[in-house]
């Protein structure tokens, strides 16, 4: 049986990201995950079927999706959702 | 007063013949010396505090009493807490619900007493009792311009199962005015002392105290926010001012919401994936607050396990449930804890555990990034996807021409790029005068130039196959493209004749200046050319 921690031995829980940070980190994420996303529907737009490439598709959607997801993750939390 | 207790010692006394020995026995050994016993009823909650001095007549040491609570308040009580007092120190007294024998229908409490009592000594003990809903209105029912009036019913003298030397009985109430009370001399009344009387009912509006850093109050309730609250933050607390949308006579009732958020570090410990949450059951509310029913639930993150439940006193745990709001897929655990008649004394902290793994914090971002990410895949296909009926083909060879055009424009911007790198290489070589980098240079440069100018050639024949007059621009670039290269050849030869001794220096400077104007023409043409495709 493990023995059981006492609350003395631990420590103050610290979230792994402060508060405070939280409006920087949505301006930037979403700031470079909006131009991704931007990217990615012109060139949908813009390229015909003889044109288009799938990895390159791919790659900027997932660039896009990365920064667009810890982007909108952290505009919730600092307005007060806390998912 | 005084003179009151001393006629309860035949009462006690038969109260000591009632409860007789059996596994809870009663110890005919101890005796009461005094009790100082006060009711206080200035709230309208009930406060029986009893300063007892217990003396052992007997042989044998002694460990703990019983405490009996009064019958007619017994199904009242809400607290009770015993300290022993020595000295200013005050030791907080183990109390346990015990059970005698010969009276099975009555409330008791053992005691432990701070150390053995042995034969001969005392001990003072102070049991504070606390009962809710002991206080009727009385009448029940008035209207709006008459005054409430209660009543209380106690007993003047101590219960107890011990024979009592003395007791003293004071009640305190909240008024002066009177109506009524029992007169059992001996008796004094002294302003609002053993009396009873009349009290405010709840106060017309109460103060919430939250922690330091509580943040985003709100206080609402079906209709919306009520506005009539306020809130004031000091340095070491919240003070929140609650005032209901209507006065609160007698016997009404209000129904609000009161929420706040407070940072996890003030009660969540953890150790590696390890947590503690440590926080109060309940808050305070209001002072002298009573609560018939609390019911705390607990919702922990998505993903803790192995969870613990400790509570300062003991509650009704029912079933766990499962909470689902933003981004959550399995749900989040719900602990709920249910007691009833809390009162202030009841402000204790409870402790859950519980396991819960570092990685789970990153499932929401990612599960908002797999969302997104299925969003563009759902565009790639949608994109790919041909809802027209005929077949267009004029349209078709167009897109096709425009994707060949396309792919010669980036390749001739590739290539253009090399003509630069000549030019880059050959002012190297006059510097340097490093014939064998300068060849090597120039011949990767040709290599990368010959691959381009195939892959543009490739391109164009397909182009001559879609029956386009583009095929014939793209012909023409070819051409004007050799006449650069050309150019370049020259130019290198010039530069090699140079260096080599075997050419003047203003002389080459002539050659070079006649060649760069003639790129220069040829590069113009071909931007011209381009930009018609």
């Amino acid at each position: 049986m493990k023995m059981e921690m006492s609350l003395e031995s631990m420590n103050r829980y610290v979230s792994p990201i402060n508060p405070a940070v939280f409006p920087h980190l949505t301006v930037v994420l979403l700031g470079i995950g909006i131009f991704f996303m931007a990217w990615f529907f012109v060139y949908e737009v813009t390229a015909s079927k003889f044109t288009r490439d799938l990895f390159k598709e791919l790659l900027v959607a997932l660039v896009a999706s990365v920064f667009m997801g810890f982007g909108v993750l952290f505009l919730l939390l600092w307005v007060g959702i806390y998912v | 007063m005084e003179r009151l207790c001393l006629e309860l010692l035949a009462l006690s006394i038969l109260l000591a013949c009632c409860f007789g020995a059996s596994p809870e026995s009663v110890n005919g050994d101890l005796v009461i010396k005094k009790v100082e016993n006060t009711i206080d009823l200035t709230t309208h909650l009930p406060k029986i505090s009893s300063s007892i001095i217990l003396e052992n007549e007997g042989k044998a040491g002694v460990r703990s009493f019983l405490f009996a609570v009064d019958p007619t308040l017994s199904d009242t009580l809400s607290y009770i807490g015993a300290v022993a007092k020595s000295g200013d120190d005050d030791h907080k007294l183990k109390v346990t619900a015990a059970k005698v024998a010969n009276n099975p229908k009555g409330k008791f409490f053992l005691i432990d007493l701070p150390s053995l009592l042995d034969q001969g000594k005392e001990s003072t003990i102070d049991v504070e009792t606390v009962y809710s809903h002991s206080l009727r209105p009385y009448p029940a029912e008035i209207t709006q311009s008459e005054k409430q009036f209660v009543q209380f019913t106690g007993n003047s003298h101590f219960y107890s199962p011990y024979r009592i030397v003395s007791t003293t009985t004071t009640v305190n109430c909240a008024s002066s005015n009177i109506e009524s009370y029992t007169k059992n001399k001996p008796i004094s009344t002294q302003d609002n002392s053993i009396t009873y009387g009349a009290y405010e009912n709840l106060q017309p509006f109460s103060q919430m105290v939250l922690p330091a850093a509580a943040s985003d109050v709100y206080y609402r309730d079906e209709i919306g926010n009520i506005s009539t609250s306020n809130l004031r933050e000091l340095d070491d607390m919240v003070e929140v001012e609650l005032r209901p949308r209507f006065p609160l006579f007698g016997g009404w009732k209000t129904h609000y919401t009161v929420g706040y958020n407070v940072p996890s570090y003030q009660y969540l410990y953890n150790s590696g994936d390890e947590y503690i949450l440590r926080m109060r059951f309940v808050d305070h509310v209001y002072d002298d607050q009573v609560i018939d029913h609390a019911k705390v639930k607990i919702i922990l993150p998505e993903g803790a396990r192995n969870i613990q439940f400790k509570s300062p006193f003991p509650v009704q745990r029912d079933q766990d449930q499962l909470h689902f709001t933003y981004l959550d897929t399995i749900g989040r655990p719900v602990i709920i804890a249910s007691k009833s008649d809390l009162v202030e004394q009841h402000i204790q902290d409870f402790e859950l555990r519980y396991t819960f793994p570092k990685y789970m914090l990153l499932q929401e971002p990612l599960l908002v990034v797999g969302a997104f990410y299925l969003l563009f895949v759902m565009i790639i296909i949608y994109v790919r996807l041909d809802f027209s009926i005929t077949r267009d083909e004029a349209r078709e060879a167009r897109l096709r021409i425009a994707g060949l055009v396309e792919q010669i424009q980036t390749i001739h911007d590739c290539r253009s790029a090399l003509y630069q790198s000549y030019d880059d290489a050959i002012n190297k070589f006059k510097n340097s005068k490093d014939a064998t980098s300068f060849t090597s240079n120039r011949k990767k440069i040709d290599a990368d130039y010959k691959q381009m100018t195939q892959q543009i050639a490739g391109l164009a024949s397909k182009l001559k196959a879609e029956n386009s007059d583009a095929a014939e621009k793209v012909t023409e670039l070819q051409k004007l493209d050799a006449a650069v290269k050309d150019q370049v050849t020259m130019e290198v030869q010039c530069v090699e004749r140079l260096i080599a001794g075997k050419m003047k220096k203003d002389q080459y400077v002539e050659m070079e200046s006649n060649l760069k104007s003639k790129k220069e023409d040829l590069y113009q043409k071909m931007e011209a050319l381009l930009s018609s495709l």
